[in-house]
């Protein structure tokens, strides 16, 4: 007997744990009392019993396909989960230990089990195991999300290509009838009617582009850039500036170029940054006055003007001018969508460069500044 | 695809006229013979190999579709012996793999030409006066225990330390891997386990049949293993002394010597 009262036995007997030892058969040859306190079981009861008698029947499949094969081949079967019986009938939630006894020849004699009840950890389990397929739930309908996007992404960038196309088709058609047209015609009031036909086209073409470019920069893609420093800038300046001269003859447009090393820059970009700057200068400048095209280049920049008189944009709208769908109180009917300075934004900051403005009463100028290399 | 043999993780010993292909059954992989097919290997070419899903053999071969049925187990079993260009060879199926064995010897005649089924069982689940041993309901429970309860019957494999079975030195490591599978695979296997039923496969049997019955077998009693006596035509059936369902495991001398009278 030891100091504290207690001895071996009573340790196997009392142990805060089951303890129970099968023949080689697997027949129950002693239980300790605490297993029988937990599960209510007579010791008479048990004793010469199989042990999966005392098994749920998963468990009895479960001993016969993998503890008893296991404590066999590897001669213990450490931590496995299995539900014994009470006497009530009523599963115990058991993780045991088990080892073989075994003769010299590695012959089995008898098996030693202990027992641990294990009801809390079945539930973490149990929790972990429903935490797990509620991840793989959520991660397929995040999956199905992000396809349904994808799908939806790229029916948008076929519709806005499919529109573009469809939209400027029409517009090629009406813009070369209204060019042949001006070779027939006499009349000088027939003749302001082709213009006007072509200014149309004009402003109806820079306003398809915008809306693409728009569409393209909100819904993916953005504006995109194809640099090309082989060809020169200046011509296809020239180029849009004589289109909106075309489009409009009662206007003054001085043009003043001074572009004299190559522009790191996508041509037909700056091309439309310009023209969105031109038309919003036609739009609001006086008609009386010139409107001034200047682009240069010096130091390591090219800088691109565009210079209107007229009332001075007021000050509560400079902040919006380059947001998207702004357009301003006055003169509603003669604006487009309100995406020309946006785009002509959208176009600078492409480049690395900016697009600023400068308003008094003398004149209004945008002003667009990128690196030239 | 891997080949067939790394497929099954096919090993062949031993050395003989004859083959002797030994088939493990629902829960642990090949080791269940490794009592007794070391018997045969002075006298015979010993096979094992492990079920697609158990032991060492190739997860990635797992295909849902095929192995729904025993059928797919038994073409399996079917193109290690053309593999092997096995003829007239012995396969010994414990639990489950008799059935698969029954199944194979059909779809390839001149293969097998004796078989040896240890604790067979044509069918688990009772039906009308035909007696498996099992209740539907019970197998339902089986089930759903391992829907619910797969941490604590099996975990994942670690496939790097499969190799390598018959080094001690890795023996910490290599605790319970013999009946470690991949839960999903080992739930698949336990529902094609106990819900077949290959009554009508019995008759077909065209070759000499011995049945190794324990006494006292919870998972194929005896009536089930007469059952399959009874339908196999001309089958011997040996009574073990042995109980449980394992007796290669539990009762190895006597499962060879039974063997022996046969073979």
């Amino acid at each position: 007997m030891s100091v504290a009262g207690l001895d071996f036995d009573d340790m196997i007997e009392n142990a805060p744990c089951g303890y129970i030892t099968l023949r080689a058969d697997t027949r129950i040859e002693h239980v300790n009392r605490t297993f029988l306190a937990w599960t209510g079981h007579d010791a008479d009861a048990m004793l010469g019993k199989r042990f999966s008698d005392f098994l749920t029947f998963p468990g009895r499949i479960y001993f016969e396909t993998h503890i008893a094969p296991l404590l066999r081949m590897q001669g213990f079967f450490n931590e496995f989960a299995i539900d014994m019986l009470t006497a009530a009938g009523d599963p115990l939630q058991i993780i045991a230990n088990a080892n073989e006894r075994r003769d010299p020849n590695g012959n089995a004699l008898g098996i030693r089990i202990a027992l641990i009840k294990a009801t809390d950890r079945r539930r973490y389990e149990t929790e972990l195991l429903s935490a797990k397929d509620l991840a793989v739930t959520a991660e397929k309908a995040t999956q199905e999300v992000l396809r349904l996007e994808n799908e939806t992404s790229r029916f948008r960038e076929q519709f806005i290509a499919v529109l573009g196309h469809d939209l400027r088709n029409p517009l090629a058609s009406i813009s070369a009838g209204a060019r042949i047209l001006d070779r027939t015609v006499q009349s000088e009031q027939e003749h302001r009617v082709t213009a006007m036909l072509q200014s149309t086209v004009i402003r109806m073409s820079a306003m398809i582009d915008n809306v693409l470019d728009f569409a393209r920069g909100r819904l993916g893609g953005g504006i995109t850039l194809r640099r090309d420093t082989r060809k020169p800038l200046q011509p296809e300046l020239e180029q849009v500036v004589d289109e909106l001269r075309m489009g409009s003859p009662g206007r003054e447009i001085l043009a003043d170029f001074a572009i004299d090393r190559p522009v790191d820059c996508d041509r037909t970009r700056v091309g439309q940054l310009l023209s969105n700057l031109l038309g919003n200068a036609l739009t609001h400048g006086t008609s009386d006055q010139p409107i001034v095209v200047h682009a240069e280049t010096h130091g390591g920049s090219f800088e691109l003007w565009v210079a209107n008189a007229g009332q001075p944009i007021p000050e509560a709208a400079m902040e919006k001018l380059f947001e998207p769908f702004f357009r301003s109180e006055a003169r509603a009917s003669r604006q487009g969508l309100g995406l020309g300075l946006y785009i002509a934004s959208q176009i600078a900051k492409a480049h690395d460069g900016s697009l600023t403005v400068s308003s008094s009463p003398k004149e209004t100028r945008f002003t667009f500044t990128m690196p030239s290399e | 695809m891997s080949g067939v043999i790394e497929r099954n993780n096919v090993n062949v010993r031993g050395a003989g006229d004859r083959a002797i292909v030994f088939g493990h059954g629902f829960g642990c992989d090949q080791n269940m013979w490794r009592f007794v097919a070391p018997a045969f290997e002075n006298d015979f070419e010993t096979v094992t190999f492990d079920q697609v899903g158990a032991g060492g053999s190739d997860l990635a071969a797992y295909d849902k579709t095929k192995y729904r049925s025993l059928s797919g187990y038994a073409d399996d079993l079917v193109e290690i012996g053309r593999e092997l260009e096995l003829e007239d060879a012995i396969f010994v199926g414990h639990s489950v793999s008799s059935m698969i064995g029954v199944l194979a010897a059909q779809k390839a005649p001149g293969m097998f030409g004796k078989l040896v089924l240890v604790g067979p069982s044509a069918r688990y689940i009772d039906d009308d006066e035909y007696v498996g041993g099992f209740g539907a309901a019970q197998i339902e429970e089986l089930l759903q225990f391992l829907e619910s309860n797969h941490m604590g019957w099996s975990t994942q494999m670690a496939p790097a330390i499969m190799g390598n079975p018959d080094r001690p030195e890795l023996g910490e490591e290599l605790t319970n891997s013999f009946c470690r599978t991949d839960p999903e695979i080992a739930k698949a296997f336990a529902r094609v386990t106990f819900t077949s039923d290959n009554r009508k496969d019995l008759d077909g049997v065209a070759v000499p049949t011995l049945i190794l019955q324990c006494k006292e077998d919870i998972i194929a009693s005896l009536e089930v293993g007469e059952f399959v006596h009874r339908n196999i035509p001309g089958s011997r059936m040996i009574v073990l002394d042995a109980t449980g369902h394992c007796p290669n495991l539990s009762a190895p001398k006597e499962v060879v010597d039974a063997m022996r009278t046969f073979v």
